[in-house]
């Protein structure tokens, strides 16, 4: 398999994008997100374990970098962002092309040296180690034996405390929320031009860190992403008061798989979990 | 009053009787909490002593002086009156233990902007009620350029006393300004007054190497608003914001009202940052810095050209935080180590 500068240098090269947006290395174990506009900067993109950033936020409408069509380097999970963009009408097929990387798990923070236990908790329970819609296949990294899945714990340890037990345990994570929104800066489901936090006229939340707006800033951006997050939990990793916001994503995407088996950012033609109505829908919920 | 530049010796273990001391009368005692994210107060003194080898913690000790919000008044409204009510008062007697000194020197720097024209009451009064007690840090990763912006692991800017972490696990107590001579005289009967000046410690922390000339950039940036190398220097930045909140001296904020009921409500005073598309955008829908490369030349311009022509410091103590917490990996002493070699390698091409 041909390695991801090689084939950004080709499509470059033949003129058939504009840029490619990858990884290009940035010290011991870290890697930053980088814009290739010619061959010769096409040599600088590498995919390793440390090429965590989810790029595909990069080709939301308010984000696009360049006009006209782009290349971006797409872990599996990536892509699922870029289907779920696609299911959404935010990006059109033609407009990208897609050079998937075979991935085999990233490191959970930057800096940190790759291992079956530093892992980002995301891998261990990953079904797209080889992306399943891509229009170039790069050489990545390889499948690891099973890593152990911690969030899938901590789901279930939360999910067997008591109500206000589980409470109290969000009633402290959330404490420590600033709202600086980096969460939702680096999500690329968050395509939103404008987020309801954002509005004022009328204020539906809270601006300020107190537990009344850190609640509904929290619950309200989890309701949002249910049955459209793809679980890439760039979120957490740039949540600089690192509340584990992963557990409530999973436990949402868990809850669309069971209920309405449901996975999303599969593919680009299904219609949307929630904008969709259905007659066979569950209505039991309903009290 | 012991004059300031007096030295004390502190054993091993003394430093926790001092700040549980503090605790029993009755002061808030803070310190790097023990996740090493941000500061938090102290329910004894057992922990009170600084790990100076570990990273500086993710967010500063700025929201002590500016905190992420606080009630500028309430209001209480009938139908024909309001009632303006004024917040409640900062705690008295706060004291912040192991300070590095690129987040000590933060409350000196701030003063300057919130003591200019008018006067932050709210500002003046916490920084007022705040002992800084500093440290010698030991810490220099790749992020670290106190050395680069006037500051150095042993500076005490900022410090109304100042600590020199021993061997043996004692510390040396300097007291640095009058305000920090009159908290700690009650206390010094229990310390020795020593001639150590501990400067084989700080010989040993140099800090890191120096990375650019801040005055280089200051007559560039303002020289050079379109220049072609803004655009490429931060184009992945997202906009998150995280970089002004985890700064020691970013200090935007917004006012906005938050209303419990019709009948009450407070004003807040809440952090803000230029990174974010809404900062500058006017009721008319007009944005002046309408994409993030120009939000990201203002973030630039006013640390090393807007603050220092205006107030005579950076706006920046090179504690590297913005850049260990960026998540698309911008390290803001790379982009000014950019804009220097730009800078120096035009002004040799126009001397030839």
């Amino acid at each position: 398999m041909p390695e991801v500068a090689a084939i950004a240098k080709d499509l470059l090269e033949r003129g058939v994008v504009k840029a490619v947006i990858g990884y290009a290395a940035a010290g011991p174990n870290r890697t930053r997100p980088f814009i290739a506009r010619t061959a010769e900067q096409a040599n600088a993109l590498v995919f390793n374990r440390h090429a965590l950033n989810n790029l595909a936020v990069f080709l939301t409408r308010r984000r696009k970098p360049v006009a006209g069509p782009v290349a971006v380097v797409a872990k599996g999970c990536d892509v699922r962002a870029l289907i779920m963009l696609m299911q959404e009408q935010q990006v059109r097929r033609e407009d990208v092309h897609i050079i998937g990387v075979t991935c085999g798990g990233v490191a959970s923070s930057m800096g940190t040296p790759w291992s079956v236990e530093t892992a980002a908790p995301k891998c261990a329970h990953c079904r797209f180690h080889t992306p399943h819609l891509y229009d170039s296949l790069a050489e990545g990294t390889e499948e690891v034996g099973p890593l152990p899945d911690r969030s899938g714990e901590r789901i279930k340890e939360l999910e067997a405390l008591p109500p206000d037990e589980r409470f109290a345990f969000w009633a402290e994570q959330f404490s420590r929320c600033i709202r600086c929104y980096a969460c939702r800066e680096v999500c690329p489901i968050c395509s939103c031009e404008q987020c309801v936090a954002d509005k004022n006229q009328p204020q539906w939340i809270d601006r300020s860190p107190t537990s009344r707006g850190n609640f509904a800033w929290n619950l309200v951006r989890a309701f949002h992403l249910a049955g459209r997050c793809i679980g890439c939990n760039e979120c957490e990793r740039a949540c600089p008061a690192d509340i584990p916001l992963s557990l409530l994503n999973r436990k949402l995407a868990m809850t669309a798989l069971e209920e309405f088996h449901y996975i999303a950012g599969t593919d680009p033609a299904a219609p949307t979990l929630v904008g969709t109505y259905d007659k066979t829908d569950r209505q039991d919920y309903i009290a | 009053m012991t004059p300031p530049g007096k030295r004390y010796r502190i054993g091993p273990g003394q430093l926790a009787a001092f700040a549980s001391a503090l605790i029993a009368d009755g002061y808030v005692v803070i310190a790097e909490s023990p996740d090493g994210k941000g500061f938090t107060a102290l329910k004894d003194g057992s922990a009170v002593a600084p790990d100076t080898e570990r990273p500086p913690t993710a967010l500063s000790m700025k929201d002590i002086v500016f905190p992420r919000a606080e009630p500028v008044f309430l209001y209480r409204k009938t139908l024909d009156d309001v009632q303006v009510i004024d917040p409640p008062s900062p705690p008295r007697g706060v004291v912040t233990f192991g300070v590095r000194p690129c987040d000590a020197a933060s409350i000196q720097t701030l003063s300057k902007v919130f003591d200019w024209d008018y006067h932050d009451e709210l500002f003046d009064t916490r920084a007022e009620r705040t002992i800084v007690i500093g440290t010698l840090c030991r810490f220099t990763d790749d992020r670290c350029f106190c050395t680069s912006v006037g500051l150095s692991p042993s500076s005490t800017k900022g410090s109304d006393l100042f600590l020199l972490p021993l061997d043996d696990g004692g510390w040396i107590l300097q007291i640095v300004t009058d305000k920090g001579s009159r908290f700690v005289a009650r206390c010094l009967s229990a310390f020795s007054e020593t001639d150590e000046t501990g400067e084989d410690l700080v010989k040993r922390y140099p800090g890191p190497a120096v990375r650019f000339d801040p005055d280089r950039i200051r007559s560039w940036i303002p020289a050079n608003f379109d220049h072609p190398l803004w655009p490429s220097l931060a184009e992945t930045c997202l906009g998150c914001g995280q970089c002004a909140f985890a700064c020691p001296v970013c200090h935007c904020f917004d006012l906005i009202d938050e209303a419990d009921s019709f009948q009450h409500g407070r004003r807040m005073k809440i952090w803000d940052a230029c990174q974010f598309p809404l900062f500058t955008k006017h009721a008319s829908g007009h944005n002046p810095r309408d994409t993030q490369v120009k939000r990201y030349r203002q973030r630039v311009s006013h640390k090393f050209f807007i603050y220092p022509e205006r107030f005579g410091e950076i706006l920046c103590t090179g504690c590297g935080r913005c850049s260990r917490g960026c998540g698309v990996g911008i390290d803001i002493a790379e982009i000014v180590e950019q804009i220097e070699k730009t800078a120096v390698a035009e002004s040799v091409a126009r001397e030839r």
